[in-house]
């Protein structure tokens, strides 16, 4: 109970002049009405706040890259920007490069896509035509030109990531470009 | 569990709080009447919770600002919903601080010790209404545009510091990216903290208040659960109306397949066009009544002072309104104060009322309003169209999709620069009238219908065709009139029908086929019909008698005619009036039309334009 003394130059009033406290159903209905006031505001603010969850990336078609033509034969590999229209929330960017890749001759119609990105941290690799290996130069990190570890203790949870290639149409290179989640032992793509 | 919650409690006493709160005692009883300042905390925190998560997606810039609202309200889920309720629940606040405050009034409860509450309900007011003139600005619409332009350019009106009011209002000589990116700190950071400052202290106050009060007071009643169980009901009743009022417009019907974005909540306008005023620009409900009364003051200078009259509806009578307002509490103690201050606040309301109504009356009745207002609305419908194509928007904007839309700027571009002549009439595009006629009419230029009009004998001469041109006693003309009818007869209707759906198809073209998809019969046609004479159509016929023939009416065929029909594809040294738009491609700055403008046009012309559920081009 409260001290009804604390107000200044204060009296207690009789009991009678106090209404009766209502009970728990009173209590119930309180909480149950003012839940229910916050309830369509918060269910907006929560959609609207999980939204990032249902926005799926657009990546996964296939895109013509070049021509074979254009891979040295001896299976060098040779790095191809890739261009997409990207959609950046309520802007359109046409043909935007969103990365890279590697690709390499490994037959006469036969290509081999490798991503740029590097499974450990995300930076670029860099192919060294000296060693004939890709490189990462944030952490030191080589790997074979078809992607696998070649250092004893690699930096890098994994082999490079290769993408699904093919050539089409008597020479066209068709990529299905995909980033993956980095850091991890699995080939995760992004969503 | 429990020892957790001790080690809590001895920390922050907070069984004290819980204690104090729920043994809080209230004067004069449990009551309906004492809901109001529940419902406006209640509010507050709906904007809170609202406006933080549209804050996430909010990107302040006159190239993002619409574009982002337009995202959140069209592509998020839920988020026409969350708009809709943070506009609506704004236009509440003021409401429900309005109603709290004249309530105050007429039960006397600012005298002491309630002056503060009295005071702090007033301010939360006056912060709900300056949360609504910035949040207004925010969408970047062309209403929130122009109508907020309007607002700060008043400041100017006050002598020595209004030039520099406004350049610190507007965060620059001009409204920009730094109007939007002031207006937000002020509406999102500022004010925000002002309001839920005065929201808490009138809450201190208000407790404070009826502490003191409950010892004397005849009849007390308990804060918990009974007047707790009032301001839970009178939340979920606002709750209730801001709900109605998001959902008002899909109670109405003729949705008719449009996204619930388009009616659920409020919408969207267009996005503000720095170089198009938009005339239907109003205020708030909230606002009307001093919008009316300044509009009953002249802009001219007070003579002697140099200071224009619209000073006094805009400062002073408002500034004097609200000194007599805060000044009540000291009014009221003085004998006939109570009677004073009612009667002062019932001829406010009624006057502003009055006001209201008479502004809402105006603008109902003024066609010139209404069709403003009907043509923001279809601006806005149509720049969603855009935004919502596969195309998407570019990152000038919005306004940089609309600028180049030709459903919207063609007819626009034709009342400048072709109207002076000629007609538009049951085209695709809108109709259009020529100021004076003088010209043929363009509505569906090149079509079969336009094509079997013009190659009609009782037409051709007439003010649809050639009939008020120089062109009227041409070859054309006399063609038409005299042997086409013998041609028709010898080779056949058929025939002559044929020729026709011919040059129609070619004006379905963006530009010309490639010779070998014209087959020898067409070529026979047209020199059948002797068109071929002076006409040329692709390998048929040569230049230099009259308008090539080929991809007749097509994009590339219009877009050459308005550059330059002196040209020799087309009039030559044969054209009558029609100006050269564009006659020289390398030096835009003498051109009359930019070949955007010109391709617009084409565009218009010819009818192909944008619309929901086509792919991109």
């Amino acid at each position: 109970m409260v001290a009804e003394s604390s107000t200044p130059g204060g009296k207690t009033r009789p009991e009678s002049a106090l209404e009766p406290r209502r009970g728990v159903l009173a209590k119930l209905v309180a909480m149950a009405a003012w839940a229910a006031a916050y309830l369509v505001p918060a269910a907006a603010a929560v959609a609207a706040f999980l939204n990032p969850l249902r926005v799926k990336s657009r990546a996964g078609e296939p895109l013509r890259l070049g021509s074979i033509d254009a891979l040295p034969s001896d299976g060098t590999p040779r790095k191809f920007p890739v261009v997409m229209d990207r959609t950046d929330a309520w802007n359109r960017f046409p043909n935007q490069p969103v990365g890279a890749v590697f690709l390499r001759r490994t037959g006469d119609a036969e290509v081999e896509a490798i991503q740029v990105v590097c499974p450990h941290a995300g930076c670029f690799v860099n192919y060294d035509p000296q060693k004939n290996v890709f490189f990462c130069p944030c952490h030191i990190a080589s790997f074979d030109l078809s992607g696998k570890r070649l250092d004893e203790t690699s930096p890098s949870p994994r082999d490079l990531d290769t993408l699904d290639a093919e050539v089409r149409d008597g020479g066209e290179v068709w990529v299905t470009f995909q980033n993956f989640r980095t850091g991890i032992p699995q080939k995760v793509p992004e969503a | 569990m429990n020892a957790i919650f001790r080690w809590l409690a001895d920390r922050t006493g907070m069984e004290a709080a819980v204690d104090r709160c729920e043994n809080h005692k209230i004067p004069g009883g449990a009551g309906w009447g004492n809901v109001w300042p529940a419902a406006i905390v209640f509010t507050f925190a709906v904007q809170a919770v609202t406006g933080l998560v549209i804050w996430m997606y909010y990107s302040p810039g006159a190239q993002s600002a619409w574009e982002s609202v337009y995202y959140l309200q069209y592509e998020v889920t839920g988020g026409c919903l969350l708009r809709g309720i943070h506009h609506y629940a704004a236009q509440v606040l003021v409401g429900l601080s309005l109603i709290y405050v004249v309530a105050m009034v007429f039960r006397g409860t600012y005298r002491a010790p309630r002056e503060l509450v009295f005071w702090t309900a007033v301010l939360v007011g006056l912060m709900a209404l300056a949360m609504c003139l910035t949040g207004d600005l925010l969408a970047w619409t062309q209403n929130g545009y122009w109508a907020t332009q309007v607002r700060v350019k008043f400041l100017t009106l006050l002598p020595v510091v209004g030039g520099d009011l406004f350049k610190l209002a507007a965060g620059g000589p001009a409204f920009g990216h730094l109007t939007l990116t002031r207006f937000f700190a002020l509406h999102a950071g500022l004010f925000a903290a002002i309001l839920a400052g005065l929201v808490l202290l009138h809450l201190g106050v208000l407790r404070r208040a009826e502490a003191v009060e409950a010892p004397s007071a005849e009849k007390v009643g308990w804060y918990w659960p009974n007047q707790a169980v009032m301001n839970a009901v009178a939340c979920l009743v606002v709750m209730a109306v801001i709900g109605l009022l998001v959902s008002k417009n899909a109670f109405r019907g003729g949705n008719d397949g449009r996204p619930p974005a388009a009616y659920l909540g409020v919408e969207l306008g267009a996005p503000a066009n720095p170089a198009d005023a938009y005339a239907a620009a109003r205020p708030e409900w909230s606002l009307l009544g001093v919008y009316e009364l300044s509009n009953m003051f002249p802009g001219d200078a007070i003579p002697g002072l140099g200071v224009s009259w619209k000073v006094v509806p805009i400062f002073i009578i408002p500034g004097i309104v609200l000194l007599v307002v805060l000044a009540m509490p000291f009014t009221g103690r003085v004998r006939g104060g109570y009677i004073f201050n009612v009667a002062v606040t019932v001829v406010l309301l009624l006057a502003v009322l009055a006001l209201s109504i008479r502004v809402i009356r105006h603008d109902l009745a003024n066609e010139a309003h209404q069709a403003a207002l009907a043509a923001g609305h279809e601006q806005a419908v149509r720049a969603v169209e855009l935004a919502r194509s596969p195309e998407g928007i570019p990152v000038g904007g919005a306004l940089a999709l609309l600028r180049s839309d030709p459903k919207t700027q063609g007819p626009e571009l034709f009342k400048l620069h072709c109207a002076s002549c000629h007609d538009h009439t049951g085209g695709k595009g809108i109709d259009v009238l020529a100021e004076e006629s003088s010209a043929p009419d363009l509505g569906g230029f090149a079509s079969y219908k336009w094509i079997e009009g013009f190659l009609d004998r009782k037409q051709i001469d007439g003010p649809k065709y050639f009939g008020n041109t120089a062109l009227k006693d041409g070859t054309m003309v006399g063609f038409v009139k005299g042997n086409l009818k013998e041609l028709v007869d010898d080779i056949g209707q058929e025939e002559f029908q044929k020729l026709i759906a011919v040059l129609a198809g070619e004006a379905a073209l963006d530009s010309p086929r490639s010779e070998d998809e014209i087959d020898e019969d067409t070529k026979f046609l047209f020199e059948d019909f002797t068109c071929a004479d002076c006409h040329k159509f692709y390998d048929v016929g040569s230049l230099g008698a009259a308008p090539d023939l080929t991809a007749y009416g097509s994009r590339e065929w219009l877009a050459g005619i308005i550059c330059d029909p002196t040209d020799v594809q087309f009039y030559g040294d044969g054209n009558d009036r029609m100006p050269s738009y564009a006659k020289d491609p390398d030096d835009p700055a003498a051109n009359l039309l930019t070949v955007r403008e010109i391709e617009m046009l084409a565009d218009w012309l010819r009818g192909t334009w944008y619309e929901p559920g086509q792919a991109a081009k």
